[in-house]
């Protein structure tokens, strides 16, 4: 197990880009994403701009969650957990709605 | 070192001492005795007993107020008390056995003592949590508590705004905080529980070998974790706008009291099958254990638990069908509320099915649980009429509704969670209780829960408001009959504590398995040790394996 | 997640476990267990928000309008680097670099405490615009629209819930990596870089969500 900090050996950097390579990825794409939801904001180029923007804020969570915080590789128990909060928060929203879209 | 009867150290009666516990090794109430041991234990059945010991504190506070309540209502015209008293009175009762005993009461205990013995692990997967769960749980009720000795709160346990953020002139924010932090320990309790189940489960125990404690134990987790947090913010919301006046509640500010309603009974009513689940747990062991018979459809029993868990967070609007809400709203709710009828009876229906030409055995536990299905049945059956949107308008806010969740939390809950502390206790005290004053105790809760109970269903659909401390003098017979009912369940109650207490020194030495029931924790010693197995248990073939099976449950597991 | 581990990474089981592997995994799931907590403690939150909108559209746009626009955006830019670095850390763990870990450990800590200034910020220069209508000696920027306090109050709610919890956060990960900077740590404790990793994520979700719902959606 070596533990470089400043000196790297060449293989050493063969395994960095490996590893790092997706973390710095979805890194670039979250900064991308939301450098389009700030020029959205800020321009306000039509009314229903807001659909669009939940849109993108919906492609970040589901990056964060599925590459940063690894469910894509975890079991399917760990995937049930990840997705089964956003359910209830549906449950929540919705049979709210029912009461305020209504009155 | 005897690894017996020194509990107390006076008594040496020990004519029954099993072969087996000669020379074992000492059990966990007896590994180590500082009250360092205790207040810093990570044993889940020391944390259960830790739990136990202050659930039970609560339960009398909450009886005591509830007796102040009872006391007042003798008169009709409100002479023996203010109506300050009288209001601060029945807001400790709901607060304290609401928040303090019935959330926490079986869960807490039982299923802190039992879950990692039925599953045949060797404790909860994160014991210093469930430690850190009862010391949470001890913060909130302090200051809960100490609202209380500054001169108490007057909201009701639902805390609606704007009474409680605009009007009341009563402690409300420390009771406020104290009921936030509390929730975290059920939270904690709940994770723990349910990593618990998914991960420590013993080799070959699969989910359908699982008791139907640990289904019901498993779904009231999950509300836990999925319920929980929304009261959280809705209470943090509320200590706001009492402290700063932010009003998102405050229809002076264009703000909609209505919105905390939504945010308090998206918690609230899954919390009634936080209450009323894991008694169902309970009463699943309790019954065939004295019919000695296989409980019948066990997968139907399974699939119900975490169907009442689901179906639950549909149907809160039903609390709120005279409040504002949309009729599209009420619709709704209404027409869900009737879907939580369905997995319901079909735990009825299987207790009495499993009854059904069972040999049946009418000890304590049992006398409990037949208590259970019958009041269960009653105060359900009255909750349809509660979701019928018509009668709703005639009987809400009525004593019909006090009668009717009465039935379920103490119908249901106190007579499982009184059940389970029998059935249990040889298992959590080594010790047995006396028999015949447990049969007496039993019918006086019974005798006493109804005579306290039933003339407020007559009276709530004579239109009978609650929460006031005056009431027609033409209600006063009934009224009476109740708090005449109230002084019996005293009774009931006094005496449980007593011989329970009395057992722990007295009490004949229990053996492994005092009932001839099946299932893990009744394969290992009473108490049993630390680590609840000396050896690996055998995780048995079928669950249920009781001697009398019917047809049914041999062809679906043959 | 367990896999790609170097040698001499790994965790050293507690006595009521049966596995390390089974140890793992009642850690990673006691987290995710969490986080559904945090998220819905979050969206009952954001759910108040969308009520506010839905019943005075006009005084939550206006209300909207105030907030930092700038800085919210400067301070997602800012999380999003620390996932990075919090990234970066775990896979260090991973791979047994335990110097780099810490340093990546620092810099997340370091990040989520810029956060914190900027939002510190942030509120001081809300105070100055006359924006904290909870404070009842000073005059409210929009009192002309009464409702508008709902929404500026709902976003301190929020914004101070999330900045506790960032606060827990560094307070964490500041005790954790000096654990962690001991020798032998990674041998025995390395799934907790990776327990931790997912609640500082989660903690960046949230804000991912606070900053449309709060600053964005409703301009």
């Amino acid at each position: 197990m070596r533990n470089p900090l400043a000196t790297l050996s060449a293989d050493d950097r063969v395994l960095l880009r490996k590893r790092l390579r997706t973390p710095v990825l979805t890194f670039l794409a979250l900064l991308a994403l939301l450098a389009v939801n700030v020029t959205l904001g800020a321009t306000l180029p039509f009314a229903q701009v807001w659909i669009v923007e939940l849109l993108v804020v919906a492609v970040m969570v589901a990056l964060i969650l599925l590459v940063s915080m690894e469910v894509i590789h975890e079991p399917p128990l760990i995937r049930l957990f990840s997705g089964l909060g956003f359910f209830w928060v549906a449950i929540m929203v919705g049979m709210t709605l029912t009461d305020y879209l209504a009155r | 070192m005897s690894a017996s009867g020194s509990i107390g150290g006076t008594a040496r009666r020990e004519p029954h001492t099993p072969e087996s516990t000669i020379g074992r090794k000492p059990d966990y109430l007896h590994a180590e005795s500082t009250l360092r041991s205790w207040f810093l234990a990570t044993d889940h059945k020391r944390i259960a007993i830790l739990y136990l010991a202050s659930i039970t504190g609560f339960f009398v506070i909450g009886a005591l107020a509830a007796g102040v309540v009872r006391l007042a209502l003798i008169v009709p015209d409100g002479a023996i008390m203010t109506n300050d008293t009288y209001n601060k009175a029945f807001t400790i009762h709901g607060v304290v056995m609401v928040w303090f005993f019935l959330i926490p009461s079986i869960p807490a205990t039982f299923g802190n003592f039992l879950i990692p013995l039925m599953i045949g692990a060797k404790d909860l997967a994160f014991p210093k949590l469930n430690l850190t769960s009862w010391y949470v749980f001890m913060t909130g009720a302090l200051f809960t508590l100490v609202s209380v000795v500054l001169g108490g709160v007057d909201t009701g346990w639902t805390f609606y705004a704007p009474l409680s953020t605009a009007f009341s002139n009563t402690w409300v924010l420390p009771a406020l905080i104290g009921v936030t932090i509390v929730g975290f320990s059920s939270i904690l309790t709940g994770l723990n529980f349910v990593v618990t189940i998914h991960t420590m489960r013993a080799p070959g125990m699969t989910w359908f070998k699982l008791p139907i404690f640990v289904w019901t134990h498993y779904a009231t987790s999950l509300i836990f974790l999925l319920a929980t947090p929304v009261i959280t913010t809705a209470l943090i919301l509320l200590i706001a706008e009492r402290a700063f006046h932010i009003g998102v509640f405050d229809p002076a500010y264009g703000g909609d009291p209505v919105l905390f309603q939504h945010l308090f009974w998206f918690y609230s009513h899954p919390a009634v099958y936080i209450m009323v689940l894991p008694g169902m747990g309970v009463i699943s062991e309790i019954v065939p254990a004295f019919a000695q018979k296989k409980l019948f459809g066990y997968r139907f029993v399974a699939y119900a638990s975490i169907g009442l868990a689901s179906v639950t967070f549909f149907v809160w609007g039903h609390h709120m069908f005279v409040n504002g809400q949309s009729d599209l709203a009420s619709l709704v709710f209404s027409a869900l509320s009737f879907a939580v009828a369905v997995p319901s009876a079909v735990k009825v229906y299987n207790w009495t099915a499993t009854i059904h030409k069972g040999s049946l055995r009418l000890d304590t536990p049992m006398l409990y649980a037949m208590g259970y299905i019958g009041l269960f049945v009653l105060g359900g059956l009255t909750g349809l009429y509660l979701a019928t949107l018509a009668i709703n308008q005639h009987i809400h806010a009525t004593y019909f509704v006090v009668a009717h969740f009465h039935y379920i939390m103490v119908g249901g809950t106190v007579l499982a969670f009184l059940g389970g502390l029998h059935f249990w206790w040889p298992k959590f005290t080594g010790r047995m209780y006396s028999e015949p004053w447990g049969r007496v105790s039993a019918l006086l809760i019974f005798l006493g829960f109804n005579v306290t109970f039933f003339p407020q269903f007559i009276l709530g659909y004579l239109g009978m408001p609650r929460r006031y401390a005056t009431y027609p003098a033409e209600f006063q017979l009934l009224n009476v009959l109740s708090s005449a009912g109230a002084t019996i369940l005293a009774a009931g109650y006094i005496f449980p504590m007593l011989y329970l207490v009395y057992s722990l020194w007295f009490g004949r030495k229990a053996p492994a398995n005092p009932w001839n029931a099946k299932g893990l924790e009744w394969e290992t010693s009473s108490p049993p040790p630390t680590h609840n197995f000396l050896s690996p248990p055998e995780v048995p073939r079928i669950p249920y394996d009781y001697p009398i099976q019917a047809q049914e449950s041999r062809d679906q597991h043959g | 997640m367990s896999e790609g581990l170097a040698d001499g990474v790994g965790v050293a089981r507690a006595e009521h476990f049966e596995s390390v592997a089974q140890q793992r995994e009642a850690a990673t799931l006691g987290i995710w267990a969490w986080l559904i907590t945090e998220l819905l403690l979050f969206s009952a939150l954001f759910l108040v928000a969308l009520i506010t909108r839905i019943q005075h559209p006009e005084a939550t746009i206006a209300a909207a309008k105030h907030l930092k626009f700038w800085i919210g955006a400067t301070n997602t830019v800012v999380l999003i680097c620390s996932s990075l670095t919090m990234s970066m850390a775990i896979e260090f763990s991973r791979m047994g670099w335990q110097r780099a870990m810490v340093r990546a450990m620092l810099a997340t800590a370091a990040l989520g405490g810029l956060f914190l200034v900027l939002k510190g910020y942030e509120y001081y220069a809300d105070w100055d615009e006359h924006m904290m209508p909870f404070l009842s000696h000073r005059p409210f920027a929009l009192a002309e629209t009464p409702a508008a306090r709902l929404f500026v109050n709902l976003y301190y709610v929020a914004t101070l819930l999330h900045a506790l919890h960032l606060f827990t956060g560094i307070a964490l990960l500041l005790a954790m990596t000096w654990m962690a900077a001991k020798a032998g740590f990674l041998s025995r404790h390395q799934n907790w870089i990776e327990v931790y990793g997912l609640y500082w994520h989660f903690i960046d979700l949230v804000w991912i969500l606070a900053f449309p719902i709060l600053y964005v959606v409703n301009r």
